[in-house]
């Protein structure tokens, strides 16, 4: 089938805004959507931007905004975007974050909040002698979690964030919690300083926006609250 | 306590005209169950203040009987029977969907939470239909006459 792929495109040397070119792209329902863009470029304008890599859905290059949703472009199927021959798919830069050009944005912003919550272990004792033992039970409360793939689509897919670019977002915060419940991990009251506050964990409005983006099903609302007991329960939150 | 002092990008820095489109607080997205719900919730919450402030307003009517009268007066006519009903249906819902966000944050039923939102939102309708059941008979009334509509708990 032929799809109209419509782009947001961008180029800050010539333009001064964004606008939106269309392109009559071939397609096979299980095509990735990732394809369609590398048709373009390789066939129709080799001058679009976008990032890419191992286009199976683990390096998280390309999260972008796709009929309207944040989506992983390798991880989505031509099938599940359109009913037929002739409609149109739409291609923009992840909301809210400021674009380098075309659909590759600056991601230096998502960064800085993901080193803000500490995502690393954080430990009181001397190093054991040989590796930090966990359960199987004790890796089930962040197994989820440990899913991340980094790549910016629920932290941009959230009114928080649009509304407030300080906001450390769900990508962060998730992090927060992948190490705090994590039962080798003992620095849960520094990280908690840092979402505890008005830019981190009580923006969160249980919108669901960033479980329904994850391309990795992550169900991060719901890590995010349990987080939210802790911070509100824990000795650290006492803090005034 | 430990604030983390290195310095985040200045927003102006990477603000030109382009940038300043997309980082827009209103983005176009397409609106899911969750995202729906949190717009009505921050609608019918600013409703509801913006009554306060005239309920409040109303009471200082209470110094004077005459003037406590001729407002209660006004409160009968079916404008204010269409403004009772909405007042209902916002308080309802802020309740409603209020209660699934602390059940949510409070439980972790993040899961089912459609099923949730469809399960609380049947509760609400029923609280509306039965709460407002007065205001709805009254503008019946005037509107089709008296003895029009079934007296059902009236």
């Amino acid at each position: 089938m032929d799809l109209n792929v419509e782009i947001k495109r961008y180029n800050p040397d010539e333009d001064e805004e964004p606008h939106w070119e269309s392109y009559e792209v071939p397609a096979d329902p299980l095509d990735s959507a990732l394809s369609l863009l590398l048709h373009v470029k390789w066939h129709e304008d080799g001058t679009l931007s976008f990032r890419k890599s191992c286009a199976h859905g683990i390096c998280g290059s390309d999260a972008m905004q796709i009929n309207g949703e944040n989506k992983l472009a390798c991880s989505v199927l031509v099938q599940e975007l359109v009913d037929g021959d002739g409609d149109t798919i739409t291609f923009a830069p992840l909301p809210s974050a400021p674009v380098v050009k075309d659909l590759v944005i600056d991601q230096s912003r998502f960064f800085e909040k993901y080193r803000d919550v500490k995502p690393w272990l954080i430990t009181d004792g001397p190093a054991p002698e040989r590796e930090r033992e966990q359960s199987p039970e004790e890796h089930e409360v962040i197994e989820d979690a440990t899913k991340c793939i980094m790549c910016g689509a629920c932290t941009h897919a959230c009114p928080s964030t649009w509304a407030d670019p300080d906001y450390l977002g769900p990508a962060a915060m998730l992090k927060a919690y992948r190490y705090t419940f994590d039962s080798r991990d003992d620095g849960a009251e520094e990280r908690l300083d840092v979402v505890d506050s008005p830019d981190g964990l009580w923006k969160c409005y249980t919108i669901f926006n960033c479980n329904e983006a994850c391309p990795k099903d992550i169900d991060i609302t719901r890590w995010l609250s349990a987080l939210k007991r802790k911070a509100a329960t824990s000795q650290a939150s006492t803090k005034a | 306590m430990a604030v983390d002092t290195r310095e985040r990008p200045p927003k102006a820095s990477s603000k030109d005209a382009a940038t300043a489109e997309q980082e827009s607080r209103f983005q176009r997205y397409r609106i899911r169950t969750g995202m729906f719900a949190w717009m009505m919730h921050r609608l019918t919450g600013v409703g509801l203040v913006v009554y306060l402030i005239i309920h409040i307003w109303g009471l200082t009517a209470l110094t004077d009987p005459e003037t406590f009268n001729a407002l209660i007066a006004k409160y009968h006519s079916p404008i204010f029977k269409v403004g009772e009903f909405a007042l209902l249906v916002a308080v309802a819902y802020h309740a409603m969907n209020g209660l699934r966000i602390v059940l949510i944050d409070l439980l972790g039923w993040s899961p089912k939470q459609k099923r949730l939102f469809a399960t609380l939102g049947a509760v609400t309708l029923l609280i509306i239909l039965v709460g407002g059941w007065p205001s709805i008979y009254a503008l019946g009334e005037w509107l089709f006459g008296p003895g029009s509509m079934p007296s059902l708990f009236l």
